[in-house]
């Protein structure tokens, strides 16, 4: 039960294609920057916190959001392809969660460009994902007292499907970077240097820019298939449900990713995806879409190669002829883009649940 | 009074010469309750025009009624809670139910469930295709989804082949998958019971306690009204006074599926915050006097199938009998939280003791031996693309 593709995010792909035509002439892009503070209600945000952590939401009760978004794991999964849900597989690397509320299209290939309220409906409710009714979830959710006073204490009153994708979200706000060098000033001379190259010779800029470093627009850089995506039959059926839903033609012998096509259905976007941000990298290995790349410098070495290959890939990329030193100041600075891990209560519930849902007393004169 | 329900030519057309008498026509309003129709020898299961029978196409749906990678995590198929050996029911109060979950109503068995036209305890739904495909999806059921499933049976080569002999598509459709698997459930039939043999004209096939007991359930007990024709059903709906799951009250996992039922079904707000019974077949025709109804069940086959009436509160057939000779009321006095609209013909009975056990009797005659089943072997998944075609895809990028 994936989110279908709005005509807002129709509307949405025709001026990200505007974009980039006026990227690509007019080389005036906006600079990297701090991250504007984001203001967070305490509360909801509190209640969206014991809810990411909660296996409750998932259809058997077996997985949490922080399954395959681990604080641990830089809120993503150290490998390659994402779990699914039991059962399941997934076709793609799961991102990363911090920063996510300053993004304006999700998923790696932005098919969800209205808010982090729908994201989180698609993920409670998608088949491979967490493949919950979310009505059972609203009622386990009732049948928690600890839930009932959260939520009375967040403003939101009686506990409802629709508020826990509200307080979801303002948890994520709370997921932002902090104390990365590229912020507070204290970068190593490698970094400096990389960031220099980042702007200049390399060319990063033109996509990987503004405070996430992420343009939000989609490129086709050429980043080779994940043949496990339809070798593990697990993934591949992850893989083929999605491409059936979203209405892809062809999908059983589709061999390949189609990214942002899905979001188009133009030819000319097979292969694109959307620009990551490069925060906090440190903790997210391995890299793109499919999680191809396994470091960062694999990465830049990428990059300095002119990208993978692709008869549609982006023209902005180009062999780079970076030298060894060059690389690794690169890579410096990649790094000098990550701050703290968001491993402490502040951001991960340590109040756990309990073992089995109570029962509600008198419930014959009671109301419901 | 409940509505009379229309004759449905289509399915019975297609069953020729067979002794169909399943009792499609309502008593209630239109006969007076002499003339129900007559306990008959079940006859040969209809099978609809649409999904005739083939052995490949029920080896097909064998198999995916044993496969667990129907349901949504790949752990719940449809043998999971229709277990062979607990009378391809589920012998609990209420059946178990999607991981995570417990069902609100107790399990049905499979056996014979070919003959009825309207399934599930409310009969909700109209053939054992679209049941199944219900079954398949309810998020405390099967909780699957068509494109998991599609993609799922694409990955079964063994599935691929069988669905391209009997269906001819390329891949698998779920839709060609239900249809499988309701002409399998159309071999789960039993038609030589005692009962069977007996009008058959093997008049030894009864006891004489189960002569008498006959008797009573044709006369003095009053079964025969409900319990009638070759079903021993007439798929009428009452509210026999039967009492909701005890467990609502004290066990939190169902007082869940309770509510999101209830909400799921559609009841307007004021009746979700207060309704504390299964409403029934009230969710069909959203009418006040449908509430608590239920469809009379057949009563073949239920030796094996225990606990019995849709919330389970019986566990023996010595206990339902009790139940209706008080007049629909459980021993601890309990009955249906919609009283209101109950059966009259539901009345205290005034059977002795001697006369309960050959009631009891008479109703395991509506059973034979057990049905039985091995699961089949369940093929692997296998990848659709080899390492050489991604590359060559790859390449060609
Ligand atoms: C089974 C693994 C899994 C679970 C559980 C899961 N996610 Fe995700 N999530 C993913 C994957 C994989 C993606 C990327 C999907 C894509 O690009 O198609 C993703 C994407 C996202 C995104 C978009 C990120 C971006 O940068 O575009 C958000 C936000 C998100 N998930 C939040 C959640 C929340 C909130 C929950 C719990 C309600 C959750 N996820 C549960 C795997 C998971
Ligand atoms: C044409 C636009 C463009 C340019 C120029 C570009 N990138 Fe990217 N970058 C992308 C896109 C699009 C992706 C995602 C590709 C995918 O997932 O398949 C990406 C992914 C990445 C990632 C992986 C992030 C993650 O979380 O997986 C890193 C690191 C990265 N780029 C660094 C760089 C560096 C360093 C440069 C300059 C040498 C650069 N990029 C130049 C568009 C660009
Ligand atoms: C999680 C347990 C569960 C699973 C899985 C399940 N069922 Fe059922 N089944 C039930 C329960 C409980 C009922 C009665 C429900 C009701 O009336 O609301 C039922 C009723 C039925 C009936 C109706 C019988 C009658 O007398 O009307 C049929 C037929 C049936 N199931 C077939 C299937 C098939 C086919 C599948 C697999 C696609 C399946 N079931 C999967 C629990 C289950
Ligand atoms: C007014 C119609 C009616 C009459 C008369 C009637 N029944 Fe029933 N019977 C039903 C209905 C309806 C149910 C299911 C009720 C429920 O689950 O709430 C049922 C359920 C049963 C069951 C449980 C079957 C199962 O699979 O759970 C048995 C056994 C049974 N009846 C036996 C009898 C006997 C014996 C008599 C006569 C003493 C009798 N019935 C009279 C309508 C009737």
């Amino acid at each position: 039960m994936g989110v279908r593709v709005t005509s807002g995010h129709r509307l949405l792909a025709a001026m990200i294609g505007i974009g980039m035509v006026f990227g690509a002439q007019a080389a005036k892009v906006p600079d990297l920057g701090p991250l504007p503070p984001i203001k967070v209600n305490k509360a909801k945000a509190e209640l969206g916190k014991r809810l990411f952590f909660d296996k409750r939401l998932s259809g058997n009760a077996a997985i949490a959001c922080s399954t395959c978004h681990d604080p641990k794991q830089g809120w993503t999964q150290n490998k390659p392809l994402s779990d699914g849900y039991p059962g399941n597989g997934h076709f793609r690397n799961s991102p990363t969660l911090v920063n996510v509320a300053h993004k304006k299209v999700w998923n790696h290939d932005g098919r969800i460009g209205t808010s982090l309220n729908d994201m989180t409906r698609e993920m409670i409710t998608e088949d491979y994902i967490m493949n919950m009714d979310m009505r059972i979830m609203q009622e386990r959710i009732k049948q928690d007292p600890v839930y009932l006073e959260m939520f009375k204490d967040a403003g939101y009153g009686e506990p409802s499907n629709g508020k826990v994708r509200k307080a979801i979200p303002e948890y994520l706000k709370s997921l932002t970077s902090r104390n990365a060098p590229f912020d507070t000033g204290k970068m190593s001379a490698s970094a400096k240097k990389g960031m220099k190259l980042f702007k200049g010779k390399a060319g990063c800029i033109q996509c990987h820019n503004g405070p996430l470093a992420s343009d939000g627009k989609a490129y086709n850089t050429g980043v080779p298939e994940n043949f496990d995506i339809f070798l593990d039959p697990n993934n591949h059926q992850a893989f083929i449900s999605f491409a059936m839903f979203q209405g892809i033609e062809n999908y059983m012998n589709l061999k390949r990713d189609p990214g942002f096509y899905n979001v188009t259905l133009n030819k000319a976007d097979i292969g694109k995806f959307i620009t990551p941000s490069l925060r906090e990298l440190k903790y997210t290995a391995p890299y793109m879409h499919n999680g191809m790349l396994a470091t960062l410098d694999d990465v830049v070495a990428f990059y300095n190669n002119g990208g993978g290959k692709d008869s549609k890939k982006s023209s902005l990329l180009k062999p780079l002829g970076l030298s060894k030193g060059e690389q690794k100041d690169l890579v410096a600075f990649l790094l000098s883009l990550s701050g703290d891990q968001l491993t402490t209560a502040e951001h991960v519930w340590q109040g756990g649940y309990p073992a089995e849902y109570t029962a509600i007393k008198d419930w014959k004169n009671v109301r419901n | 009074m409940k509505k009379v329900i229309a004759f449905r030519p289509l399915l019975l057309a297609a069953v020729a010469g067979a002794i169909i008498a399943t009792g499609c026509v309502a008593q209630e309003s239109k006969k007076g309750m002499n003339d129900p129709p007559a306990l008959a020898p079940l006859g040969p299961p209809p099978i609809p025009a649409d999904n005739l029978q083939s052995p490949a196409k029920i080896a097909y749906g064998k198999m995916l009624f044993f496969d667990p990678r129907l349901g949504g995590d790949a752990s719940t198929g449809c043998s999971t809670c229709h277990e062979p050996d607990q009378g391809w029911s589920w012998a609990e109060d209420i059946s178990r139910g999607y991981p995570g979950t417990v069902h609100w109503r107790s399990n049905q068995t499979i056996i014979n469930a070919a003959y009825y036209s309207k399934l599930f305890w409310a009969g909700s739904s109209k053939s054992l295709e679209s049941q199944a495909r219900s079954a398949a999806r309810g998020g405390v059921a099967g909780n699957g989804e068509t494109g998991i499933m599609e993609a799922r049976l694409a990955l079964i080569p063994k599935y691929v082949e069988l669905n391209k002999k009997v269906f001819g598509t390329e891949w698998p459709l779920e839709r060609d998958a239900f249809r499988a698997i309701a002409a399998f459930e159309r071999t789960l039939v039993q038609r030589d019971t005692p009962l069977d043999k007996y009008l058959l004209g093997d008049k030894t096939a009864l006891s004489e306690e189960q002569v008498r007991g006959k008797k009573i359930f044709e006369g003095k007990g009053g079964c025969i009204q409900c319990h009638n024709g070759a079903l021993a059903s007439d798929e009428g709906f009452y509210n026999i006074g039967v009492p909701g799951v005890k467990r609502w009250e004290y066990d939190g996992l169902a007082q869940i599926t309770f509510r999101f039922e209830i909400y799921a079904k559609g009841a307007p707000e004021e009746m979700y915050r207060t309704v504390k019974d299964d409403p029934g077949a009230y969710f069909r025709s959203k009418n006040k006097w449908d509430l608590g109804k239920f469809r009379t069940p057949s009563l073949r086959y239920a030796v094996y199938t225990a606990p019995y009436m849709h919330s389970g509160q019986f566990d023996t057939l010595e206990d339902v009998v009790d139940f209706y000779n008080v007049g629909g009321f459980a021993a601890d006095g309990r009955t249906t939280g919609f009283p209101e609209t109950k059966s009259p013909l539901i009345k205290p009975l005034g059977l002795t003791d001697d006369e309960k056990e050959d009631l009891v009797a008479f109703i395991e005659a509506f059973s034979g031996e057990e049905i039985l089943m091995d699961a089949p072997e369940l093929p692997p998944y296998a990848a659709i693309f080899t390492k050489a075609e991604l590359q060559a895809a790859q390449e060609a990028k």
